[in-house]
């Protein structure tokens, strides 16, 4: 118990930290150089690494010239100088596919310029929080869960923005609570109107 | 991590993030403002098979106020299950570069371009044939097509050109691409086309890559085979290659061969499994006959006329005709055994460069009847002097050792293109080529096809027209005199460009339809817009025989058309419209649904447009609305009426059996010297796809691979003093180049050779290459040729 409290305690000066930084990027402008370490939860910087919301992200960093799985790996871990390698997120897929192949989805940015002028902009990320049926009910999974299955990677730890940190981290069966929630169908009772649902935060 | 990399990293590899602080501030804006507006379940979601390779992945393209927003991979789809490559994920952007071709446009007398109607296009156009065809008649007039091409437009110019206009002087870029494996199945089978599926990746133990980058290439199936690798210990995966590539990485075991020494290795384990006695001789007995080409070296030649100019083969003649035609005598498994004898392994590993004992150890996989073993390949053995020979080498393994049409047991020629199969190959947009397998200089066949087309008898030519590297000769020479160019790149993907270069006011006629400006298009006289991937309705054939169908999810820019709509717009206007007699908001279904007569009841069954809209593809040949897994095989194909084993019932010159082909090695059509001491080697990167036309227009994947380079084995780079980034010019006989040297990169070639990607437009690798090629399947090999390295 004591311990729980103290593991509480703990996150929420660090949840208050991540929120510190999160208003401090927000705030962050045109100033250049700045970025790295502290744009890691930024939503905006995600935004900038992919095409669009689904599409796997750029690598922000030069070829370290090792197997990514090194530091992006189930748990992911801090890399000196450089800020929080993520977990990997896909350990699902074994079921289905060989995750060694990483660089078949993810490349380096090995130039600025581009060939030809193109200006598509895709779907970005929904930053609605997941529906819930009342305030203290646990929010659906608003997203794919193909190739997303560790949910530890995006919702725990450093590497997860303030904004989808889960709380209770220890809990690690997620989607006992929580849903996955692709559709917009309701479903439509027979004996007339269910829950309607609620949009909130 | 030392604090000079953290600042190297900053400065240089986040180029996102600093390129996000000040000068996309605008797009930044137009990011954060749909940040919620939308999601998932807010666009609408339809079905498409991949644009790029010849996998043929299943996606969603999610479209939004006329847009697409979004795909993601199908997984329903069984071809990829849900996963794409980094070219699948960033599909939408491919169609939304600023520099979409949107209107008709003429050259001018200047040498700029003037935008003119459609109306004002397709009349010149017409013209321009009618007038060709008066003077100088149907072999003056070509169109050279794709195997990116939909089935929809492939049909409409098969059928206007063999039936309207009566030349056959059609042809795919499959020719640069697939040829070899066509001239492989029809000599062993009749029938073209692999009789395995996909599933042999999860079914099969021993995986063996002949030439074939696969972790590259053909991404998502190399995944596929990863896993079943990760789930089964046992299975094994060889690396056969000349050089070491991503691939290399995941083999148990890298097999690296001298250039053209393939057909020597082939052999050495042929020779192996006899000398074992590890054949499965009921199966052959059963199943097989043997027979024998013409071997002579000198008389089938190389198809090209050399490094300088003149003949390397008197057979070729001025005249650039290529009149080989191979002849098939009986042969035997006696007379085989002599025939190998020469390929010992000692022979075999001088020749090839190969250690004995690995081929061995191919020999003891190909022979293990307890493990099922998969042989799987695409350019390098297709884009080879002797490519018919190495597909009929391969697939001889098999036959030897009864390890075909069965799970997880087969040869399975991979394709580049996504349609390569469905519109080059089944259609028959080749020059000799009708739909569903037939030629033209069968008459039964040109029966056949008139008579579905309603045509009067004799109205199609039985000469076969000019193949593609024959075709843009005579466009050089003013043999040919108008030419159509839809959907392909050929400025920078023929071998030796330097031959179809064209001069100012030369007096020919080239139309373009693409949808970005190219090489080609700069080339041509007049540019039509084209409607790309989903802007269209369409029908893509992958590598498995699945065809797979697309409804239009959005609209084309500016006054983009379909491929298809453009050739019948033609038609009609030089008085051909009843070849196209369908609705114009309506043609689609019938079109297709005429074409598919073709292949009903001869086991080229396709299925129906109505199955297509409603499944992930099916593989064919369908009957009674159920697919086939695996061809020629009892309990699979509906035209096998035994209890088990395998007929080869399309087979019907050999007995209704496979031919076996013994072939021998020969050495390539140029080989390095003291002036040209190395050799070069051509191919793809996993990041753009082929010219690069499409994939380089979409920003990650341009960051990703901005330009080609050479690269360089180390050891040789260090005697030159040449280290990566170091601009180095390479030279050959037809041309040189200058690029950044690639040490130790994504590939790694052997000693005494280099690698150069083909998709630059900017630094044209092919104006090196030469222009050899088999000349049973007329395919140009891109992968050997002499080179010198210089510093810059």
């Amino acid at each position: 118990m004591r311990a729980g409290a103290a593991q509480r305690a703990a996150r929420s000066v660090r949840r208050a930290a991540m929120l510190a930084a999160a208003i401090l990027v927000g705030t962050w402008g045109c100033a250049p150089g700045d970025a790295g370490v502290a744009s890691q939860s930024d939503a905006r910087v995600r935004a900038e690494r992919r095409a669009y919301d689904g599409a796997p992200p750029t690598v922000p960093h030069e070829d370290m010239g090792m197997v990514c799985t090194e530091c992006h790996n189930e748990r992911g871990m801090p890399v000196d100088d450089l800020g929080f390698a993520p977990a990997e997120p896909h350990d699902g897929t074994a079921q289905a596919y060989s995750t060694g192949r990483c660089r078949q989805c993810h490349v380096f940015v090995l130039a600025e310029d581009t060939f030809a002028e193109n200006d598509w902009v895709g779907l970005q990320q929904d930053l609605r929080a997941g529906r819930r049926l009342n305030a203290l009910a646990p929010p659906t999974i608003p997203h794919r869960l193909f190739m997303r299955e560790n949910c530890a990677a995006c919702h725990t730890g450093p590497g997860a923005r303030v904004a989808i940190a889960t709380t209770h981290p220890e809990r690690d069966r997620c989607r006992q609570c929580h849903v996955p929630a692709e559709g917009p169908d309701v479903f439509e009772s027979a004996f007339g109107d269910g829950y309607a649902g609620e949009e909130g935060s | 991590m030392k604090r000079k990399r953290f600042l190297k990293v900053l400065g240089g590899g986040t180029a996102g993030i600093a390129a996000f602080s000040c000068a996309d501030q605008e797009r930044a804006a137009e990011i954060a403002a749909r940040q919620g507006a939308l999601q998932d379940s807010d666009l609408t979601w339809t079905k498409a098979p991949c644009r790029y390779c010849g996998t043929g992945c299943g996606v969603e393209v999610g479209v939004a106020d006329g847009k697409i927003m979004a795909v993601r991979g199908d997984e329903a789809n069984p071809v990829n299950r849900g996963l794409l490559c980094v070219k699948g994920y960033h599909l939408p952007a491919m169609l939304y570069g600023e520099d979409r071709l949107r209107y008709p446009m003429l050259k001018n007398a200047n040498g700029g371009w003037d935008r003119i109607s459609w109306d004002e296009a397709l009349d010149l156009i017409a013209s321009k044939y009618q007038e060709a065809l008066d003077d100088s008649g149907p072999e003056s007039v070509a169109f050279y097509g794709s195997g990116q091409w939909g089935v929809h437009d492939g049909y409409a110019v098969t059928k206007w050109f063999r039936g309207g206009l009566r030349s056959n002087n059609v042809e795919p870029n499959a020719r640069l691409c697939m040829a070899s494996a066509v001239m492989g199945f029809m000599t062993q089978f009749q029938s073209d086309e692999p009789m395995g599926c996909y599933e042999d990746f999860e079914a099969g133990d021993d995986f063996i890559l002949w030439g074939n980058n696969m972790a590259e290439m053909h991404p998502v199936l190399f995944s596929r085979i990863l896993a079943n690798k990760r789930e089964n210990p046992r299975v094994r995966i060889v690396d056969l290659a000349t050089r070491r590539t991503a691939t290399s990485d995941y083999a148990d075991m890298y097999v690296e061969f001298k250039p053209n020494t393939d057909l020597a290795l082939a052999n050495g384990i042929l020779h192996i499994l006899i000398r074992d006695g590890k054949i499965d001789r009921p199966f052959l007995d059963e199943n097989v006959v043997f027979r024998r080409g013409i071997e002579d070296r000198d008389e089938i030649g190389y198809g090209c006329w050399g490094a300088d100019g003149t003949s390397t083969n008197p057979a070729d003649g001025p005249a650039e005709r290529y009149g080989f035609r191979d002849q098939a005598s009986p042969s035997s498994l006696a007379e085989l055994e002599a025939f190998l004898a020469e390929y010992t392994p000692a022979r075999v590993s001088e020749i090839t460069g190969v250690p004995i004992g690995q081929i061995e150890a191919l020999a003891e996989m190909y022979g293990d009847q307890s493990r099922g073993t998969v042989s799987l390949w695409c350019m390098g053995v297709n884009q080879h002097v002797r490519g018919t020979w190495m597909n009929n080498l391969i697939t001889d393994l098999h036959l030897l050792t009864g390890k075909i049409s069965r799970p997880g047991a087969n040869p399975f020629s991979l394709t580049g293109q996504p349609s390569a199969c469905g519109t080059a190959r089944e259609v028959g947009t080749l020059a000799n080529r009708l739909p569903a397998d037939m030629v033209v200089n069968n008459p039964e066949h040109r029966a056949k096809a008139e008579e579905i087309w309603g045509l009067e008898p004799g109205t199609i030519p039985a000469r076969p027209g000019y193949h593609t590297m024959d075709m843009f000769r005579a466009f050089k020479r003013g043999d040919v005199k108008v030419m159509w160019i839809q959907t392909t790149n050929p400025w920078v993907t023929i071998p030796n460009l330097n031959r179809i270069e064209r001069e100012p006011g030369d007096g020919r006629f080239m139309v373009v339809s693409d949808i970005y400006p190219t090489p080609t298009t700069e080339a041509a006289d007049l540019v039509l817009p084209s409607a790309g991937w989903v802007e269209r309705e369409g029908v893509f054939g992958n590598s498995e025989r699945r065809t797979q169908h697309w409804e239009k999810a959005v609209e084309p820019p500016g006054e983009a058309t379909e491929d298809a709509w453009q050739v019948m717009e033609v038609a009609r206007r030089m008085g051909m419209g009843h070849l196209f007699p369908w609705p114009e908001d309506d043609w689609h279904e019938p079109m297709y649904e005429e074409y598919r007569l073709f292949g009903l009841g001869i086991g080229k069954d396709l299925a129906s447009y109505q199955q297509l809209r409603e499944t992930r593809g099916m593989l064919w040949p369908v009957v009674d609305g159920r697919e086939t897994r695996y061809r020629y095989a009892a309990g699979f194909d509906p035209y096998v009426e035994k209890d088990e084993g395998v007929h080869f019932y399309k087979a019907t010159n050999f007995g209704e059996r496979a031919a076996f082909w013994l072939r021998p090695y020969h050495v390539a059509a140029e080989a390095p010297d003291e002036e040209f001491p190395l050799w070069l080697c051509t191919g793809r990167v996993l990041e753009h796809w082929h010219t690069g036309s499409m994939t380089r227009r979409v920003k990650q994947l341009h960051q990703a691979v901005p330009r080609n380079y050479v690269e360089i084995n180390r050891v040789d780079a260090q005697e030159m003093g040449v280290k990566t980034g170091d601009r180095v010019r390479l030279v050959s006989r037809r041309g040189d180049l200058e690029l950044e040297a690639a040490v130790d990169g994504r590939g790694q070639p052997p000693r005494g050779s280099v690698f150069v990607p083909f998709f630059d437009e900017a630094r044209l690798i092919n104006l090196l290459t030469l222009d050899a090629m088999d000349n049973i399947s007329k395919e140009p090999d891109f992968k050997k040729c002499a080179v010198r390295l210089e510093r810059v």
